[in-house]
C-alpha cells in the first residue's frame, strides 16, 4: 500500500495532464457538434460514400449528423489515440524510472520483496489508467450536455469499458516492457500505440490482413462497432484480457529474477 | 557470538565479466568489520548479493542466520543499507522520502529519525533535487539507521561527508554498536577502517586476498631505513627480522638512523599489488 500511495503521488501530475489535454480536447470537438450541426446533414451523405476512407474511420456504419455518430467518428478517435498514449507511457516508465533514475538500489532494499513492488506499481498503473477514464468521461459529458444531446447509455458505457480494456491491454505490453528494460522506452511505447492503431485502419480496409483484428486492441474497442452493435465479438476481448493478465505475470517473474541495476 | 554475516564460496559473472571469484567471509555479532578492496574488486557485487539485488551463481549467504535468497524480505527488515550513491526520487521532499523508508518497514520510527536528523543537520523540508552529495548522503544515513537495524551495511558511506560530518557518522555507529549492531563498512579509505574497525578483510580482482584483525593486517615487517654514514644520507627497505639489520649495522660506524614503519597506505598498497 506504500509504495501504491508513493505511485500514485508521484504519476499525480502527469495524469492530470494527460486526462486534462485529451479530456478537454474530447470536449472542445464535441462543442464543435452544435455548431456544425445545420451543415452536417450535407456532410453525412459525402463522408459515409468515400470507400475504404469511409470503412477505415467508420463512417459507412453512424450517421456522422447525430451526436453518437460524431462522437463515435471523431471524438473517439482523440480519445482512443490519447488514451492508449498516456497508457503506453504510463507502463513503460513505472518500473523502468527506478533503474534510470538509480533509485532501484533504495526501493529493492526496503522490505517489500520484488513481486510485491510489480503487484503494487502494476495496480498503481491500472488505476492511473482507470481515473484518465472517469476525468475524461467526465469532461465528455459536460461536452454532451454543452451539444444538447446525450448517446445512448448502454453504447456510451459498453464504449468506454472497452476502451479501458484496450488501455490496459497496451499499457501491460509496455510494463512488461519496462520490467525487461533498466531504461525508459517512452518512444517505442508510444509508437507501439500507435502502430496498434494503424493496424486497425489497415486490416479494416485490406481484406487480405483482416486477421490482424485479432492483435490490435483497437479493433475491439471501436466507438463505430460499439454504436452499431453493443455486442462485441467475446474472442478478441478475451484474447485482449489474456494478453493483460499474461503481460502482469511475465512482468513479476521477469523482474524478480534478474539483477538490477543501481 | 554467533556470526550475523556468513558468506561461503560465493560467485558471480556478469557475462563473461568477473563479478567475484569463490569468495568466503564471516562477520560476527558486534563486529565493526571492514571491506576493503580497490575499484572494481568486486565489493559492491558483494554487497549486492546479500541484500538481493543480483543474483548470484554458485555459494551460499546467511545475514543474521537467515538464507538471503529465501528470505530476503526478513533479512532487510533488520538490515539498515548505505548504497555508495545516495539517489532518491528527486521531486519529494526529505521528509517524505525518511517516511517513506520507514513506511514500507511498516514502523514509526518518527523520534530516532528526528534524533538523526538533529545529529546530522538535515533539512527536512528540502526537495531531494536541491541536495548536494553530501546532503543526499546524509538523507541516506538516516534512512538506514532510523528503524536501529541489527545489521549495517554501507557502501563507500563517507565519500562526500565533510570530515565533521564523518566524525558524527562514526559516532552513530560506534553508538548503535554499542548498544549490539553489527556494522559491514566498504571502503577504500584506510584511515576510517584502520580507525573503527576491529576486523577487515581486502578484496582484490574479486577474490578474498587477506582477512584478519586489523591490528594483525596493518602490522608489517618491512623498514624503511635512513642511514648517515661518513657525511651521507643512505635509504633503504629493510624486510624480515630486524635482528638481522641490527647485526649487519653492527661494528659500523653510524652518525645516525632512522627506523620507519611504512604507513598504513604502504602496507595496504602492498596487498593491492600483490
Amino acid at each position: 500500500m506504500t509504495l501504491w500511495k508513493h505511485e500514485m503521488k508521484m504519476n499525480l501530475k502527469s495524469l492530470l495532464i494527460w486526462s486534462i489535454c485529451v479530456g478537454a480536447s474530447c470536449f472542445g470537438c464535441l462543442l464543435l457538434f452544435k455548431g456544425l450541426e445545420s451543415t452536417m446533414d450535407e456532410m453525412a451523405g459525402a463522408y459515409a460514400d468515400m470507400g475504404s476512407f469511409s470503412v477505415a474511420l467508420g463512417l459507412d456504419k453512424v450517421a456522422i449528423n447525430t451526436v453518437e455518430g460524431f462522437y463515435a467518428t471523431e471524438v473517439a478517435l482523440i480519445f482512443a489515440i490519447g488514451g492508449a498514449m498516456f497508457a503506453a507511457m504510463c507502463g513503460a516508465g513505472i518500473l523502468a524510472k527506478e533503474e534510470e533514475g538509480h533509485t532501484s538500489e533504495f526501493l529493492s532494499t526496503l522490505p517489500m520483496g520484488r513481486i510485491n513492488i510489480v503487484g503494487a506499481k502494476y495496480a498503481a498503473f491500472a488505476v492511473l489508467v482507470f481515473l484518465f477514464q472517469v476525468i475524461c468521461i467526465g469532461w465528455i459529458l459536460v461536452g454532451f450536455a454543452g451539444a444538447g444531446d446525450f448517446p445512448p447509455a448502454k453504447e456510451f458505457m459498453m464504449y468506454h469499458g472497452l476502451q479501458f480494456v484496450m488501455q490496459l491491454e497496451i499499457g501491460s505490453v509496455c510494463f512488461l516492457i519496462s520490467a525487461c528494460c533498466k531504461k525508459r522506452q517512452t518512444g517505442a511505447a508510444l509508437g507501439l500505440a500507435l502502430l496498434l492503431y494503424m493496424v486497425d485502419l489497415m486490416c479494416r480496409i485490406l481484406p487480405d490482413i483482416k486477421n490482424l483484428k485479432y492483435i490490435t486492441p483497437f479493433y475491439y474497442s471501436n466507438a463505430s462497432d460499439i454504436f452499431t452493435d453493443p455486442n462485441p465479438e467475446p474472442v478478441m476481448i478475451g484474447i485482449g484480457m489474456a494478453v493483460t493478465l499474461a503481460c502482469a505475470v511475465i512482468s513479476g517473474i521477469v523482474y524478480s529474477k534478474r539483477d538490477l541495476a543501481a | 557470538m554467533g556470526n550475523v554475516i556468513e558468506i561461503q564460496n560465493l560467485t558471480k559473472t556478469y557475462g563473461k565479466s568477473r563479478g567475484v571469484n569463490d569468495i568466503s567471509l564471516t562477520v560476527e555479532q558486534g563486529d565493526i568489520f571492514g571491506f576493503l578492496g580497490p575499484n572494481g574488486a568486486g565489493k559492491s557485487t558483494t554487497i549486492r548479493s546479500m541484500l538481493g539485488m543480483i543474483h548470484y551463481q554458485a555459494g551460499s549467504i546467511e545475514l543474521l542466520g537467515l538464507d538471503a535468497k529465501t528470505h530476503q524480505k526478513d533479512i532487510l527488515r533488520q538490515v539498515g543499507y548505505m548504497p555508495s550513491e545516495a539517489m532518491f526520487y528527486p521531486s519529494m521532499k526529505v521528509k517524505d522520502v525518511i517516511k517513506f523508508a520507514a513506511d514500507a518497514r511498516k514502523m514509526n520510527c518518527d523520534k530516532e529519525a528526528e534524533y538523526l536528523c538533529k545529529k546530522l543537520e538535515v533539512n527536512i523540508d528540502k526537495r531531494i533535487s536541491e541536495l548536494s552529495l553530501g546532503n543526499r548522503k546524509k538523507v541516506s544515513i538516516v534512512c538506514a539507521m532510523q528503524h536501529k537495524p541489527k545489521l549495517f551495511i554501507f557502501d563507500e558511506p563517507t565519500s562526500g561527508l565533510d570530515p565533521l560530518m564523518q566524525e558524527v557518522f562514526f559516532d552513530l555507529i560506534l553508538e548503535y554498536n554499542k548498544q549490539g549492531a553489527t556494522c559491514f563498512l566498504s571502503s577504500h579509505v584506510l584511515s576510517e577502517v584502520k580507525r573503527y574497525c576491529k576486523n577487515a578483510t581486502i578484496i582484490r580482482e574479486g577474490k578474498i586476498i587477506a582477512t584478519d584483525s586489523v591490528e594483525n593486517l596493518s602490522h608489517s615487517d618491512v623498514r624503511h631505513i635512513k642511514l648517515w654514514r661518513n657525511g651521507k644520507l643512505e635509504e633503504f627497505v629493510h624486510q624480515g627480522d630486524i635482528n638481522e639489520l641490527l647485526q649487519q649495522l653492527q661494528g659500523t660506524k653510524i652518525d645516525d638512523l632512522l627506523i620507519e614503519q611504512p604507513s598504513l597506505d604502504e602496507v595496504f598498497m602492498h596487498y593491492y599489488e600483490q
